[in-house]
């Protein structure tokens, strides 16, 4: 997702804040020294990169990095290079684990952050880009943000019996939600007879409440631009397979990626997961959408509230503690 | 008044890495000094100590440090230990085996934990270092924790996770003994039914090369007799690190779990010099109003004192102010009780002594003997009239107290009693 956009030049001035100083004969020995429980292929990316600062080589840096502070047994989850996996909750890298992984990427990388960047990093995908866009000297995509129950609740124009979000995740590169199959779904009374079984429309209206989420709360929209919740609606759908049959007490992990959003269409890939077992996937969904009449400027107080005041942070009412403060907290 | 026991007891000592080498090496007098690589230039004059064997801790990252291969040990715990927090964990691990304690009896708000270690100078002098030479941002995020005073504690709490009391305790030499002592009272309080107490030290240069400016080690360079503690040549105390970890058990605890005591924690006492910031009151007035306390405590008369396992580093001012404490106590007894310092073998492990001792005397108790005071060639005549028993001698002492003296003038005196 990185290596397909080349170094700018135009991203030169504000690249790192010192500027990389000649790699040494003693630097490669004490990189190595430092990276010695990375794989061979990471120590070799670091080496390269600081020869010639090809950022292509910067995801498999990062990715051997934080797979040398993840217990061995986690590791294989890592090598299936999903974006998505949460540092905390699937690979068991705790706050410090954190600092201790940016750190040695600081060293190799010869860059700095500051703890406020750390706060947000919740997934692999989001260290990978941060990295990226620290090393290339871009602007930082917006945090991944957490939305429990309340506030999936709050934003979607979609509500109860018929939402199949309990929790969300959403991010500058897609969206992650889960949802879980209490068994008490009105429709599994007859679907099938004396044999509940979630029906692969569910699974695709699932996708599309996600992408009509992403829509509402992503970071796509044009400056001083709204999306109009009451004006989404479902177009098409394109590629889909269903792998499983999910059943009461099966939580789905649910996953979209935005592949074209201009208004009218947004395209999404849709993808569901059972724990590790692929259950579902549509290689596109698409819904239309428009913007709200009148600028941000405008918007009143009730349509703000409404929307959950998209310009204050959401996080604090839910999901992990901040990196930074949960470290600093032991003492 | 309850009842306290000693019910489980873990070794990681330079004379022996569980309780049957530590056993072993007791009734032998096999003692732990070598002449210790690190002191082998012209330029330190020290040339003995006794290091903890099998276990390599000198690299700067945990991840390459090497334990017996026994103990398993995860990065994300190894990376906030310092050498001596390794040895408590390993001590730890084989106190619950012994005392035969599961998962609920060791984490729940009934079992506290108490620790004493001098922290890990080692740890800290690279950390600080690191933070000159490098940045401040460039320090490891668990170099602190892994370093201070406490260390011992905030690991071991953590990783077995205790929910009782804990706390870390300070008094130099008589560290781990005050920290048995208070966990003796928060036990006869009724505010614990069980605790860890732990002592620990690196035993490393950095812990024991810092005492030679005050001229208090051993210049002698034959680990044969370097610590010769009432020896009329003794020069010195040799250095020593490890950890030492016991359990101890309220009456209640003991029944309801089935277990079989090493002895009885009978009662302690403590007092101060008021003397010298380092060294000990020349009568040992502290040391003897503290032994006259714990035994006052204990409800024991100084002649049912069947052993002392005296504090005696083997400093010429240290061991005679010990004796006329003694003397002062047990009056024209002093012939009878036998008096040995097993520093001659371990050499002296400042935080980790009291704890490492009073282990000794528990196995001393539940195994039936009298450990000797080794590489006593010429008594000082200090002693004259004293029993020091030269060789371990087979008995079945049924009072025996364990002294310790820390810097300040701090004394603290345990009493044990046969199960």
């Amino acid at each position: 997702m990185m290596s397909d956009v080349p170094p700018s030049n135009e991203a030169a001035p504000n690249r790192a804040e010192v500027p990389p100083k000649p790699f040494s004969p003693e630097d490669e020995v004490a990189m190595r020294e430092s990276l010695k429980r990375c794989s061979a292929a990471t120590v070799e990316a670091a080496v390269q990169f600081r020869r010639t600062r090809d950022v292509a080589l910067l995801p498999t840096i990062v990715l051997g990095v934080i797979e040398r502070f993840v217990e061995l047994e986690l590791r294989p989850k890592l090598r299936e290079g999903d974006d998505d996996l949460r540092l905390v909750e699937d690979l068991g890298v705790d706050s410090l684990t954190m600092m201790e992984t940016v750190m040695l990427v600081e060293e190799v990388l010869q860059m700095q952050t500051n703890n406020d960047e750390l706060r947000n990093l919740r997934t692999v995908g989001d260290v990978k880009t941060f990295i990226d866009c620290k090393v290339r000297g871009l602007p930082l995509p917006k945090p991944t943000r957490f939305l429990p129950v309340e506030q999936v609740a709050a934003v979607m124009p979609i509500q109860p019996p018929f939402l199949f979000i309990n929790e969300a995740q959403i991010g500058s590169a897609g969206a992650q939600g889960k949802y879980k199959i209490t068994g008490q779904e009105f429709f599994l009374q007859g679907h099938f007879k004396d044999n509940p079984v979630l029906p692969a429309s569910i699974m695709l209206e699932a996708l599309g409440q996600l992408a009509v989420l992403f829509l509402l709360e992503g970071a796509h929209a044009e400056p001083g631009k709204r999306v109009d919740p009451s004006r989404i609606l479902f177009t098409s759908c394109e590629g889909v397979r269903c792998h499983r049959i999910c059943r009461p007490g099966d939580t789905l992990t649910l996953s979209v990626r935005p592949r074209r959003v201009k208004m009218p269409l947004a395209t999404f890939e849709g993808s569901i997961r059972v724990g590790q077992d692929k259950a579902a996937v549509a290689e596109e969904v698409t819904l239309t959408f428009a913007y709200a009449d009148g600028a941000t400027q405008t918007v009143g107080a009730r349509d703000n509230a409404a929307a959950g005041a998209p310009s204050h942070p959401r996080d604090a009412a839910g999901g992990q503690p901040p990196l930074a403060a949960a470290a600093v907290s032991a003492s | 008044m309850a009842r306290i026991f000693v019910t489980g007891v873990g070794f990681i000592t330079s004379i022996g890495n569980d309780r049957e080498a530590v056993s072993r090496s007791l009734r032998e007098l096999r003692h732990g000094m070598v002449r210790y690589p690190p002191f082998d230039k012209p330029e330190v004059p020290v040339k003995v100590a006794a290091p903890v064997r099998g276990f390599g801790v000198d690299s700067p990252d945990p991840e390459d440090w090497t334990y017996p291969s026994e103990y398993r040990l995860k990065r994300e715990v190894l990376r906030s230990l310092c050498p001596n927090a390794l040895f408590a964990y390993c001590a730890m691990q084989q106190a619950i085996r012994d005392a035969r304690l599961g998962d609920t009896d060791i984490s729940n708000q009934d079992t506290g934990l108490y620790a004493a270690s001098g922290g890990s100078p080692t740890i800290l002098g690279r950390l600080l270092n690191q933070m000159y030479q490098q940045g401040v941002m460039r320090c490891p995020p668990l170099g602190i924790v892994a370093s201070i005073a406490g260390t011992v504690q905030f690991n071991l709490v953590a990783h077995f996770k205790i929910k009782g009391v804990s706390c870390g305790l300070s008094s130099a030499c008589a560290s781990s003994s005050h920290a048995l002592g208070f966990a003796f009272d928060d036990l006869v309080l009724g505010r614990q039914k069980r605790m860890f107490v732990v002592g620990a030290e690196d035993g490393n240069v950095d812990t024991i090369l810092p005492f030679a400016g005050m001229r208090a080690l051993s210049l002698n360079p034959d680990p044969d007799t370097a610590s010769r503690p009432f020896d009329v040549a003794r020069d010195g105390f040799v250095g020593t690190g490890g950890a030492t970890v016991l359990v101890l058990e309220t009456e209640a605890e003991v029944e309801r779990r089935g277990v079989v005591p090493y002895c009885e924690v009978a009662g302690w006492g403590q007092a101060s010099d008021g003397y010298n910031v380092a060294i000990s009151h020349p009568e040992g007035h502290g040391l003897r109003l503290a032994i006259e306390r714990s035994l006052r405590a204990a409800g024991i008369a100084s002649t049912e004192v069947d052993y002392v396992n005296a504090h005696a580093t083997s400093t010429p001012i240290g061991d005679i102010s010990e004796v006329r404490a003694l003397r002062a106590v047990f009056g024209s007894d002093i012939g009878r009780v036998a008096v040995s310092s097993t520093k001659a073998l371990t050499g002296h492990g400042l935080s980790l002594a009291g704890a490492m001792e009073t282990g000794f005397c528990a196995l001393a108790l539940r195994e039936g003997f009298l450990p000797g005071s080794a590489h006593l060639s010429n008594p000082d005549p200090a002693c004259a009239g004293m029993n020091i028993p030269r060789q371990t001698v087979a008995a079945e002492p049924r009072v025996v107290l364990n002294n310790s003296s820390g810097f300040g003038g701090a004394n603290v005196c345990l009493v044990l009693r046969r199960a």
